[in-house]
């Protein structure tokens, strides 16, 4: 399977500050990859990079196959892209936004104009000034832009920035859709976990420039699942847990990380056998934003350990009294 | 090149669909209005005009016509109004597209960067071009309304120092040639003020930018001490425009005014086209 997007130990530095630092990420053709990152954490400035806007500092940003800083032309001729908040030129209708886009990358008849006006449901309001267009209708023509030059790699940055929860909705099928029917690639970047979760088959989280997990949405969840805990005294149970390495640690007073192929079974069993009293002990399904708010909060930036490993769960409290 | 005409027709839609590109043609509708109310109701343009041709043996009311006065209302215009206008419009091209994030959408397509200021600056030029022979056009139709069609009487004081007295036609000729020249000037102001909007600046700040350099120019320009650095100065080589009236015409003038305006065009192509190359785009 050939890669649409290859980042190679990609860099890009504004004055003193690592925008994006060593980023390495691959996205194979017919995926939806999700990039995922707080507010400055280089989601927009590695897109840039990608789309030959932002000049890397160092490193190679490949799309289609070519070098996007030295053959921008062919890198970008199969490429489409949306960006939170969509601008327009609103003192022209969407037709004629359309045309003028579109013709910065081939000649586009008015026959593919109308088709991609339908298939993005602005039929009859093609001629109407853009000023004149929700918000939901301007995120439709931003897609119709992007969908012009027939794309194979759709770059969709915070697409559902702004829409209501049934524009987002719209949208999220849409990507399938567009994903499954026309068989486009897509990078998809969100604040949105629950998007993220649904649409994609792999993440990469980016934190401060640098990439702190790549993987499977499902490896994102498998990773060290949480159990809960509900002893007569959480503190010393840990404590004798740990001492038998049955678990790694503890969580907020109320969670163990079990140690690897320790199942609740042995747990109860050693806490019982200590006469423990056990009120509730239940893993806990992990979900995206768990496992996110665990990456983004639970390690240092620049621990390089953590590059496409799971997160250590490390704990504040280690049961110790 | 069927695709540049098609980029070239694109921008010239998004320029002239925006009401502020028809500022400048508005205001100088309005100053040419009141400038022609100014000499059709005053008595002393009339006076001196008299007395100035009489002087020189010439009958005053063969020349106090609808070319005299279209010449005479451009000066002002092309001095103070031109450079807001081209400049305003220069400035916008890219950095008004690069502050409204619309240029964002535009660089996510396979078009290179240099391609694309040029298109845009081709743009900029129909602009200048259109604007020149609208300005020369609407005085000569309006100046018509009011004072009959006969002979032109030019007069330009130092440093031209021209004084040329013509027939109707050979007037009408030289005024149609002279605008080719204020083509090529009005040109040159919105390359100035285009270079400064593709480094990373607000379109106000740019074309701010670009009036300050003329207006700096014409300030040194002004100063006797620095007549000799004159051949240095912008607004030297503008003024070639009115050299066109000049009998003989000073062609070695000309040609090298056309000559440093062309250089400085390309210069502040490269500088433009070379900053915004090198810059980030982002929102």
């Amino acid at each position: 399977m050939t890669a649409l997007i290859e980042l190679r130990s990609l860099r890009k530095v504004f004055g003193q500050r690592a925008a994006v630092e060593s980023l390495d990420l691959v996205v194979p053709r017919g995926e939806i990859f999700g990039l995922l990152g707080h507010n400055g954490a280089g989601k927009s400035t590695t897109i840039g990079m990608m789309l030959g806007q932002v000049w890397p500092t160092s490193g190679e940003a490949r799309v289609c196959g070519h070098d996007v800083t030295r053959e921008r032309g062919m890198a970008l001729a199969r490429v489409g892209a949306i960006f939170e908040t969509p601008v327009f030129y609103d003192y022209l209708s969407g037709y004629r936004n359309l045309e003028v886009l579109a013709q910065f990358s081939a000649p586009v008849s008015r026959a593919r104009l109308l088709e991609v006006v339908e298939w993005v449901g602005l039929t009859g309001r093609e001629k109407s000034k853009v000023k004149t267009y929700s918000h939901g209708m301007r995120t439709r023509l931003a897609l119709a832009q992007a969908l012009l030059p027939n794309p194979e790699l759709l770059i969709l940055d915070e697409p559902s920035d702004g829409l209501d929860p049934e524009g987002i909705h719209e949208m999220r099928a849409t990507i399938q859709r567009l994903n499954r029917d026309l068989g486009l690639t897509i990078l998809f970047s969100s604040h949105l976990l629950n998007e993220v979760e649904q649409l994609c088959t792999r993440i990469a989280v980016l934190q401060g420039g640098r990439k702190v997990f790549e993987g499977t949405i499902a490896d994102a969840k498998r990773t060290q699942p949480r159990v809960r805990l509900r002893v007569n005294n959480f503190d010393q149970a840990t404590r004798l847990l740990v001492e038998r390495k049955l678990i790694d640690s503890a969580q907020d007073g109320a969670f163990v990380i079990p140690a690897n192929g320790v199942g609740t079974d042995e747990l109860v069993r050693a806490l019982v056998e200590n006469k423990f009293s056990v009120f509730e002990i239940a893993p806990e399904e992990e979900t995206l934003e768990a496992f996110y708010l665990s990456l983004v909060h639970g390690a240092p930036v620049s621990d390089p350990a953590r590059t496409l490993t799971a997160p250590p769960r490390v704990g504040s409290e280690t049961g110790a009294p | 090149m069927k695709m540049f005409l098609l980029q070239l027709r694109n921008e010239l839609w998004k320029l002239f669909a925006k009401k502020r590109t028809y500022i400048g043609f508005v205001m100088f509708l309005v100053a040419q209005n009141a400038m022609l109310f100014g000499f059709h109701f005053s008595s002393g343009m009339k006076r001196s005009m008299t007395r100035m041709l009489a002087g020189n043996g010439y009958l005053a009311e063969d020349y106090v016509s609808a070319l005299t006065v279209a010449l005479i209302m451009l000066i002002p215009q092309i001095l103070l109004l031109m450079p807001l206008y081209t400049g305003l419009i220069g400035g916008d091209l890219v950095a008004k597209e690069a502050e409204d994030g619309t240029l964002r959408m535009i660089l996510c397509r396979p078009v290179s960067r240099w391609r694309l200021l040029f298109v845009k600056w081709c743009a900029g030029v129909v602009f200048a071009v259109t604007q020149v022979f609208a300005l020369g056009v609407m005085a000569l139709a309006l100046a018509r309304l009011w004072f009959p069609w006969k002979g032109m009487f030019v007069l330009i004081p130092e440093p031209e120092n021209i004084f040329a007295v013509l027939s109707a036609a050979e007037g009408w000729k030289l005024y149609a040639a002279s605008h080719i020249f204020l083509a090529i000037n009005a040109s040159t102001m919105m390359t100035l003020a285009f270079m400064f909007g593709c480094f990373n600046m607000k379109p106000a700040a740019a074309t701010i930018l670009a009036i300050s350099f003329l207006l700096l120019n014409l300030v040194l320009e002004s100063i006797p001490a620095l007549a000799e650095y004159l051949p240095y100065m912008l607004l030297h080589h503008f003024r070639a425009w009115v050299a066109v009236y000049g009998q003989p015409m000073d062609w070695a003038r000309v040609w090298s005014a056309l000559s440093v305006l062309a250089a400085f065009n390309a210069t502040c192509l490269v500088i433009g086209g070379t900053a915004f190359h090198l810059r980030d785009i982002k929102s």
